[in-house]
């Protein structure tokens, strides 16, 4: 019954997406079938996936700096709690600014290399791994605590068996969010950036009016986006099998 | 009636007594006690009872050297407490089971900050979850298992460390009446068993008289000690009639009697 | 504490400026002061107008059709089926990507500012407004039924007030999200309002400039979300 509903719409969501391609909305907008032709073509002619392994190495190296640099960070915080107040406030700051707003500010530093998108990744997406991790040894179960002490526990002991697996959930959590984050950052930068990646050919395909293949390489993006956080989700799911 | 210390041979989890002399405690301008001189016999079952915030947790916890006492002293054995020992065990009102593992591991647990090897941490906890019970249960995970069960897998942590004084934080408040009282027949089993010095704390006036051999009841805040009800009830009580008989009722109405005083 | 901390990155980052650490990096007074000039002289207030203008034509259909959407998602089995796999994906997907097939749609022009804004804001707003509906008591529910409500009835008095903190919820998330579809969209454009500014200054070199906007769009954010927030302080009041 469900299976029927969702299906249904996404057949819904052809017809209209073939309905709108006909009708005179704006010139040259491709039809499902003209996508996905297009998609083909460029898969074939090797600029996708020469485009996907650009953007790729930014968003690897952006995203695991994130990763790496923020939950240790995040732990420091959350384990010594001034530096957890003070560095909260510069941290809601950063994620209350639109971050793609800092875009620029980071390609003149850097210049237009990978370098400039990976830095963007990583303000995109280690903000969020940091406030997670930081939430995580906050949100440790005081009890936990204090019956591993009635069991004389080092604080190194206390460290790598209360706190660090209490946190897991958060911290897994806080690194899938930030990597929804990393895609749009690299997204952000290589659109505005323009000289390679996915976000290049979407803005070269969309200035030379190759209406189709924008949308196919749109529409690649949003699917690897989605692959990437679905594993993720996986790997998530794996780690964290006790939880009821 | 208190137990018999010497037809046994002295082994390294013999219980110990434990002395409470003069702890007064502060929490900011809150005076949680003021004091406290308690005796514990060794191998005794000590309730400690009085009504909301008189200090019995805050006690319980000095005890266990979980919180500082202002003033004051406590003994358990010959150490004095100055922090977590290794003769105590707590086991918690909410059972404070890790639930990112096994039942095993949790058992585990105490030992493993002890430092024991793998093999022997394994045999020594499967020996304390068969005691308790959850012979069987030994992968399941704490969200599977229901409260009682949680709690006796608490029990089975505390136990596998052999500690000679077992502290209990209202253990059985979060289950319910029934599991409570197979759990409180387990438990006199247990300790008939294994003699341990037991401090419980709890808010049941029946669950006082009917594990301990001794009530202590504590005046609210500041918390002083206000009255020590002896309990002759004879031993074992698991598997009598206990509380059917006409004792066991005069013997909560009194306790009853002196709470009520205090509200 | 909070006060601490900004005083303590203000006097930081005014020391690293006049240390002339990196030209990237310039005094805060000296920001300030251009920001003062920018604005006093029209360029930052008129891209400013423009943003918040764009910002409000695309939020408030957003809201209104946002939470249309939920409510139906969330009281109706049968719609939420067939909308939620859409919802979800494109919730954590990076619709910024979506932009430029709506530069496609509309051409060059700053409807699609309020076109991004309304994209990035309206899915939020659908899935806490849904999640609001759907985590009505039942026995609320069962309690009106039992004294004779109708659909309307459930809706207006039972469902809606029910839901109304996760309403507000999602619009205070929706709010932040719409500042950045702003940004984005005019960035992308390079047409009107702060984003276009931050794109012009960015290709000119002018640095101070560029922190000057950078900061008007962190203070116009902050203020969208203080908004939100005394609207769902005041709305929701029995909390």
């Amino acid at each position: 019954m469900v299976l029927a509903l969702r299906a249904a719409s996404l057949v819904a969501f052809l017809l209209l997406w073939e309905w709108a391609a006909r009708a005179p909305i704006s010139f040259n907008f491709p039809s499902p079938w003209a996508t996905l032709t297009a998609l083909a073509a460029l898969v074939r002619s090797g600029a996708l996936p020469a485009a996907t392994l650009t953007s790729l190495q930014s968003l690897l190296l952006g995203f695991s700096a994130a990763v790496l640099v923020g939950v240790p960070l995040g732990l420091v915080m959350g384990v010594v709690r001034p530096v957890g107040r003070v560095a909260r406030v510069y941290l809601d700051l950063l994620i209350a600014l639109p971050t793609a707003a800092l875009v620029p500010l980071v390609i003149l530093s850097f210049g237009i290399n990978v370098l400039s998108s990976a830095v963007i990744v990583f303000v995109f997406s280690a903000p969020f791994v940091i406030m997670n991790a930081y939430g995580g040894v906050r949100d440790v179960r005081p009890r936990l605590v204090e019956m591993a002490r009635a069991f004389d526990a080092s604080w190194t002991q206390l460290f790598t068996r209360i706190v660090l697996p209490s946190a897991l959930p958060m911290i897994l959590a806080g690194i899938r969010y930030a990597l929804s984050r990393a895609f749009v950052g690299l997204i952000v930068a290589e659109l505005l950036l323009s000289p390679f990646g996915l976000g290049k050919l979407i803005m070269t395909t969309r200035s030379m009016f190759e209406h189709d293949r924008m949308f196919a390489t749109v529409l690649w993006t949003l699917l690897f986006a989605g692959a990437a956080l679905a594993a993720l989700a996986r790997v998530e799911a794996r780690l964290l099998r006790w939880r009821a | 009636m208190p137990a018999p210390e010497t037809d046994r041979r002295p082994t390294a989890a013999d219980p110990v007594a434990i002395t409470v002399e003069g702890v007064s405690k502060a929490f900011g301008a809150v005076q949680a006690l003021v004091e406290v001189d308690v005796r514990v016999r060794a191998g005794e079952f000590l309730s400690l009872i009085g009504p909301s915030g008189c200090g019995k947790t805050t006690l319980l916890k000095i005890i266990a050297g979980l919180v500082p006492a202002d003033r004051g002293r406590v003994r358990v054995g010959d150490r004095v407490v100055a922090g977590p020992g290794r003769e105590c065990s707590v086991v918690f009102q909410d059972f404070a089971l890790l639930p990112w593992t096994s039942v095993q591991r949790n058992v585990e647990f105490g030992l493993l900050l002890r430092g024991m090897d793998g093999r022997e941490r394994a045999a020594r906890a499967r020996a304390a979850i068969a005691k308790v019970g959850l012979g069987g249960f030994e992968s399941a995970y704490p969200a599977q298992l229901s409260g009682g069960m949680q709690q006796r897998v608490g029990l089975a942590r505390a136990l596998a460390v052999s500690p000679r004084v077992l502290l209990m934080d209202e253990p059985f408040a979060s289950i319910d009446e029934q599991t409570r009282r197979v759990f409180q027949d387990d438990l006199l089993r247990l300790w008939s068993e294994e003699r341990k010095t037991v401090v419980l704390v709890t808010h049941s006036m029946e669950e006082a008289i009917y594990l301990s051999d001794r009530v202590v009841v504590l005046s609210p805040r500041p918390g002083r000690i206000h009255q020590t009800l002896e309990v002759p009830l004879p031993r074992p009580r698991e598997s009598a009639d206990v509380r059917a008989t006409a004792e066991f009722a005069r013997l909560v109405d009194g306790l009853w009697k002196v709470l009520r005083k205090l509200q | 504490m909070t006060l601490a901390a900004l005083v303590g990155l203000a006097a930081g980052w005014e020391l690293i400026g006049q240390l002339d650490v990196s030209m990237f990096v310039p005094p805060l007074s000296r920001v300030v002061a251009t920001s003062w000039h920018l604005l006093g002289d029209g360029t930052l207030t008129r891209a400013a107008a423009s943003s918040l203008l764009s910002l409000v034509k695309g939020f408030v259909p957003a809201v209104g059709l946002g939470v249309v959407v939920g409510l139906a998602m969330g009281r109706f089995a049968v719609v939420r089926y067939a909308l939620d796999g859409w919802i979800n994906a494109l919730m954590s997907a990076p619709l910024s990507a979506l932009v430029p097939i709506l530069i496609a749609l509309f051409g060059v022009r700053d409807t699609v500012v309020a076109a991004a804004v309304f994209m990035f804001s309206f899915f939020v707003i659908v899935v806490n407004t849904s999640t609001g509906v759907r985590s009505t008591e039942r026995s609320l529910v069962d309690m009106a039924r039992a004294f004779g409500a109708g659909e309307a009835a459930l809706f207006g008095r039972i469902y809606l007030p029910a839901a109304l903190p996760a309403i507000m919820l999602g619009l205070r998330l929706g709010v932040v999200q719409a500042v950045k579809g702003m940004v984005v969209g005019e960035m992308l454009i390079s047409l009107v309002g702060l984003g276009e500014r931050l794109i012009y200054y960015g290709n000119t070199f002018l640095i101070t400039e560029l922190y000057a906007v950078i900061l008007l769009v962190l203070v116009l954010a902050l203020l969208a979300g203080s908004l939100a927030q005394a609207c769902d302080r005041a709305l929701v009041r029995w909390k």
